[in-house]
């Protein structure tokens, strides 16, 4: 299990260490790896102007003014580096279950082991 | 509760508590994202997995081929903490 994120990586420390997570979690400057996956957004002006107003300061904790995020997206990738999985959603409020994610991992491990 | 009972009831606070134009903006924003054929140019299963090489919390330098060499690898892109 990892984590990319676009936040510096400070901001990724900080909530690492706060929910005891014990993944790595990876800092993505600027989106590139995201850009790479086909995930990066821009957000338009209009809701670059409700972040702000919510006080929540893209630019300030991605370290870079491009105010770009990531698409949510869970993947599985098997040793070879195939994607064997893919959830990615418009709306980041609409996620995987994780219980879904541990099948899908068990079901992949299996015929790993039939090879 | 299941993640997305959980997300939900977030959703729900979120949606008493915030300036009704502010959260018509941010519904729109994502139905944009929706219709704006994004969706269709995303990595997909069958595909190779883009390399990388980011920084970690302990400020060491971890690549795709890093994580590969421990077995199967779930990653996920996340926004941020706010």
């Amino acid at each position: 299990m990892a984590e990319i994120s676009p936040q510096a990586v400070k901001f990724n420390r900080a909530m690492q260490e706060e929910k005891n997570l014990a993944f790595e979690i990876l800092s993505d400057p600027g989106n590139k790896t995201a850009e790479r996956y086909g995930i990066k957004y821009q957000m338009p002006e209009d809701l670059i102007k409700v972040y702000s107003q919510f006080g929540l300061n893209v630019p300030e904790h991605n370290g870079d003014d491009s105010w770009t995020l990531p698409l949510p997206a869970r993947l599985i990738i098997d040793p070879d580096g195939i994607i064997r999985d893919a959830e990615i959603s418009a709306d980041y409020t609409v996620r995987p279950e994780p219980e879904d994610t541990l099948e899908k991992l068990r079901v992949l491990v299996d015929q790993m082991n039939q090879f | 509760m299941k993640l997305q009972e959980k997300m939900d009831a977030y959703k729900k606070g979120m949606r008493a508590k915030a300036p009704k134009e502010a959260l018509e903006i941010m519904l729109r924003a994502t139905e944009a994202i929706k219709h704006s054929g994004m969706l269709e140019k995303t990595v997909k299963v069958g595909d190779k997995a883009p390399a990388f090489s980011l920084e970690n919390t302990s400020g060491d330098i971890v690549s795709l081929a890093n994580l590969l060499s421990k077995g199967p690898l779930v990653l996920a892109f996340y926004r941020g903490k706010w």
